[in-house]
């Protein structure tokens, strides 16, 4: 199970095009976006590993470096951690 | 709300990377990220790679390291991780990691062409310690036995390395990998400014404002300084990247002014660069004035090669015997010769706009814009360089060239402004350069030719005098011509993988390897291609798995705690030296007039005069190793040698670089518990306080207006030299030793790609990493492809003097080649490229150029 997280830099002006581009691909989440940088995740799905996804982003047209956060590489992740109630 | 444990670290991933890139995110995610804990242990190392020294934080689950993050708190890479940085941890999990020694053996006995066969610890060090006491009979003595080390080595590791050799067996037949790596930018370091390593620091990445990168594909090989360096030229008003290269790589994307020149015409385009700067009163008068003095190196120094190369026996100053004249050398390749500033004008006014620009095929325009950065004294300018200076026929030149032209502006020592040797390896500085593991050194930047670097070197090892060899010892590809010639029989390779990683195996190598008089033992964690090419494997406890310090490329040494148990009875470098010391009597490897100087060591090992001394095991092992949050580690040396094995080796190594009567100011380090305290420090450490530019009043401890009434206030005061001044030191373009012609047409070069480390051995084991690069192409120019009917993705054969092989080729990958140039990356032990290469190294630096040979290529 791999999760992971990047800063993606852009010419600040294709900012929203790269965000757009990068939304479209699978496991890819984009969670925020400043000058010129954007903050996604990348995790393994179903049919893509997040390694394969992590050379897609680093192709799409726009983007000029990625910088690796974190990484998670441990055990499959699927039992609940917290179970909190909202009103 | 229901998080599970994915979306749960999913959300830590995020605020983790939103931090370091100064944004703000949706409040549901931090809410998310601040509920409970993940159940991981988090404590930071510095990278296991590159030069750069990153920090991550390593958490660990159970006695598995299972996750990563970029340090947020490290100054280097606040918070960004590359991608081999961050599959760290992946690095140690490799599914055929080595657990026991393995020696060839027939018949229960060990036989060179036997097979691998486990064996004990006892059975192998042995085994190994009688072949090294029967190859020290023969004549030459310590000379028929060497370690290759590394700069991938702690600091420790590589200080216990260099007291074995140097001081324990007597022999300076030590060289790191790093030879093949800085050993250039060492030389010109040391002729430049008598003193090593750069004056500036990385900080200089936010100041300049411009960057110019010779020979540094930093996109690839130094990622994030490379984001560090886009962030500025996004974000600064006026930032201008220039970049050269012999073809465009990935930094080209970023360059204002791209450049690709001719191989090896960066020498003429640097004397053009001067040229232009007195030609246009560009001088800074008052700088050169005060600071510099002017030299001209010699010529006609050959190229590297064996003696009996019609090359080296045209050279007239390659340092070589005479043939002629018994017991003579032909001239000395390091000489220089004192000029007048008048002299030095002279000497590169032949390298006019017109001359280099038809020599380097680059268009007139891009070098005079080149030329004017530097020239304008507005402009702050850092130069950037790394391989494609260091590895080159000459390399301590075109390093040197770098400095004359900084130094011509007095563009150095201050923020935003100066040359910056950036560096391949995580401590080819911190443990190869600083802890005498070259084989002339000694550490602290002190040689084994002068008596008096020797004699305060007995005196802090507690040697009797004469004990430290005065002759310089192999370096590395001499190393391998002497494994060949049978001159040296015994050779220790640990923490790298030389078999690939050396220049022309077929020819030099491997022969020398294999030669039925030698016993080659390697240490490493995996059955790498140097591996299985040796006698003797030992597995090799690695990163994490042992308490480590690394120094980076801007002087920063860093520390890491062991995190996680070693597999099987795999142990550490700075182990398996220590108790390989044990096999030793002093009474068997020094002459009696040495020992009846010190008749207490008589009847004692070299593991006791060396290491039981009174100093390295000074300090206690408590059981354990704690943090100040309360963490506790295991040191599984202090648990087995019985005291703080890293803490004495490292307070002993201090006694050469911070004790009150050093012969060598500027390399102050501070103690070893502070390291553990915060993200490194950058030497030299004065009363805790780091230097970020060296030389200059205001930044440099050393360099101080209250105390030396010489020294202005923001002045520089070069002290590495004893005049207090740097050396310009005209060095001219020479021709490489190998050209393309009719039958090899092409260039040959060969380096790095970002997914993988060095020869592949740790990342080609990530799944992930190696299937992002599975196999190393042949990048080439589709018009040259096209003239061999080859079309991408087919298979080539490259056939150089010395060997073929056969990779794929890509002709619109990442990197962009000329006509007349290939590249082809050496990480893949499916297709060494090192089978092609030419051992022909700069003279000076002894460092081989892997950038420029001759091929064919042919479909396979």
């Amino acid at each position: 199970m791999n999760i992971c997280s990047l800063v993606v830099h852009a010419r600040p002006e294709r900012v929203p095009a790269v965000a757009e581009r990068l939304d479209a691909l699978p496991g890819v989440e984009v969670h925020g976006r400043g000058e010129g940088r954007l903050v996604i995740t990348v995790e393994d799905t179903a049919e893509t590993l997040a390694a394969d996804t992590l050379a897609a982003v680093n192709a799409v047209n726009g983007v000029i470096s990625t910088a690796l956060i974190y990484h998670y590489g441990g055990g499959a992740l699927d039992e609940p951690l917290l179970e909190e109630e909202h009103s | 709300m229901k998080v599970s444990r994915r979306e749960f670290i999913k959300s830590q991933a995020a605020v983790a990377a939103a931090a370091a890139a100064g944004v703000t995110l949706p409040a549901t995610t931090q809410l998310m990220a601040a509920q409970g804990d993940e159940g991981i242990r988090w404590d930071k190392a510095p990278c296991r790679f590159c030069g750069t020294g990153c920090s991550v934080l390593v958490g660990v689950e159970g006695d598995r390291v299972v996750a990563s993050q970029g340090d947020p708190d490290a100054p280097v890479n606040r918070g960004l991780n590359c991608i081999k940085g961050y599959f760290l941890p992946k690095i140690m999990y490799g599914k055929d990691r080595l657990t026991q020694p393995l020696l060839r053996k027939k018949n229960g006995q060990y036989d060179k062409n036997g097979d691998f066969e486990p064996v004990s610890w006892d059975e192998a060090f042995d085994v190994m310690a009688a072949k090294w006491k029967e190859a020290m009979k023969k004549e030459g003595g310590p000379s028929r036995v060497g370690i290759f080390g590394s700069g991938q080595w702690t600091v420790w590791e590589g200080y216990a390395a260099s007291k074995l050799m140097k001081a324990g067996l007597r022999s300076n037949n030590l060289d790191p990998n790093a030879r093949h790596c800085m050993a250039s930018a060492v030389v010109a370091f040391m002729r430049h400014f008598g003193i090593d390593e750069p004056m500036g620091c990385y900080d200089d990445l936010e100041h300049a404002d411009v960057f110019v990168l010779w020979g540094a594909n930093m996109a690839e090989m130094h990622p994030i300084l490379w984001s560090r360096l886009t962030d500025t030229r996004l974000t600064k008003e006026g930032c201008e990247v220039h970049v050269l290269s012999t073809f465009e790589n990935r930094c080209f994307e970023l360059a204002d002014n791209p450049i690709v020149f001719e191989p090896q015409t960066d020498l003429a385009i640097q004397n053009y660069i001067c040229n232009y700067i007195i030609q246009n009163g560009h001088v800074n008068k008052d700088f050169v004035d005060k600071h510099v003095n002017f030299k001209r190196t010699a010529e006609n120094i050959g190229y590297g090669l064996r003696p009996n190369h019609p090359l080296e026996q045209a050279a007239t100053n390659n340092g070589y015997p005479d043939s002629n004249k018994a017991g003579e050398k032909k001239g000395d390749p390091m000489a220089s010769a004192p000029i007048t500033f008048e002299e030095f004008a002279k000497l590169v006014e032949p390298y006019t706009l017109d001359y280099v620009a038809k020599l380097s095929k680059v268009p007139k325009d891009k070098l005079e814009w080149l030329a004017k950065v530097y020239a304008d004294p507005k402009k702050k300018v850092v130069s950037f360089w790394t391989m494609g200076f260091n590895q080159h026929t000459r390399g301590s030149w075109v390093n040197g060239n770098m400095y004359n032209v900084h130094l011509l502006v007095g563009k150095i020592s201050e923020p935003g402004n100066g040359p910056f040797s950036l560096t391949g390896q995580p401590s080819a500085c911190g443990t190869a350069r600083e802890v005498g593991t070259f084989a002339h050194r000694l550490p602290a930047d002190l040689v084994v030719m002068n008596p008096e670097h020797r004699a305060f070197a007995e005196k802090i090892w507690q040697l009797p005098e004469g004990t430290i060899n005065p002759g310089i010892g192999y370096h590395a590809v001499l190393m391998h011509r002497m494994l060949k010639d049978g001159k040296m029989n015994c050779y220790w390779q640990q923490c790298n993988n030389n078999m690939q990683a050396a220049p022309n195996m077929n020819e030099e190598s491997y022969p020398g390897w294999r030669n039925p008089d030698n016993f080659i033992a390697v240490s490493d964690p995996y059955p790498t291609v140097s591996a299985q090419a040796a006698d003797l494997i030992l597995p090799t406890a690695m990163w994490t798995e042992k308490e480590g310090a690394y120094g980076n490329a801007e002087r920063r040494t860093q520390f890491w705690r062991q995190q996680v148990k070693a597999p099987g009875e795999s142990r550490s470098d700075v182990w398996q030296t220590m108790e390989f010391a044990k096999r030793f009597l002093v009474d068997e490897v020094w002459p009696e007039e040495l020992l009846a100087k010190k008749p207490e060591y008589r009847g004692k090992t070299l593991y006791e005069v060396l290491f039981t001394n009174g100093v390295v095991d000074k300090f206690p092992y408590e059981g354990k190793v704690v943090d100040d949050r309360g963490n506790q580690y295991a040191n599984d040396e202090s648990e087995h040698f019985g005291y703080y094995v890293q803490k004495g080796l490292f307070e002993e190594y201090r006694l050469f670089n911070s004790a009150p009567d050093i012969i060598k100011k500027g390399h102050e380090m501070a103690e070893f518990e502070t390291y553990h305290q915060n993200r490194g420090l950058r030497w030299p450490v004065i009363d805790g306080k780091e230097t970020l530019w060296r030389f200059r009043e205001g930044f440099d401890p050393h360099v101080n207006a209250a105390t030396n009434p010489a020294v202005a206030k923001g002045d520089v005061l070069f002290y590495g030299n004893k005049d207090g001044k740097a050396n310009v030191i005209f060095a001219p373009y020479d021709a490489p030793p190998e050209t393309p012609d009719k039958d090899y047409p092409l260039w040959l070069c060969t380096g790095r790609v970002l997914e993988h480390w060095h020869s592949g051995s740790m990342t080609r084991r990530v799944p992930e990493l190696y299937k992002a690069v599975p196999d190393a192409q042949l990048f080439m120019n589709r018009k040259d492809a096209q003239k061999l009917k080859l079309r991408d993705g087919q298979l080539a054969k490259i056939v150089s003097r010395r060997g073929e092989i056969t990779a794929r080729v890509e002709t619109r990958g990442r990197n962009r080649m000329p006509e007349g140039m290939v590249y082809l990356p050496w990480f893949d032990s499916g297709r060494l490229v090192n089978k092609l290469t030419l051992d022909t190294t700069c003279p000076l630096s002894k460092e081989t150029d892997f950038k420029k040979c001759a091929v064919k290529v042919e479909k396979a």
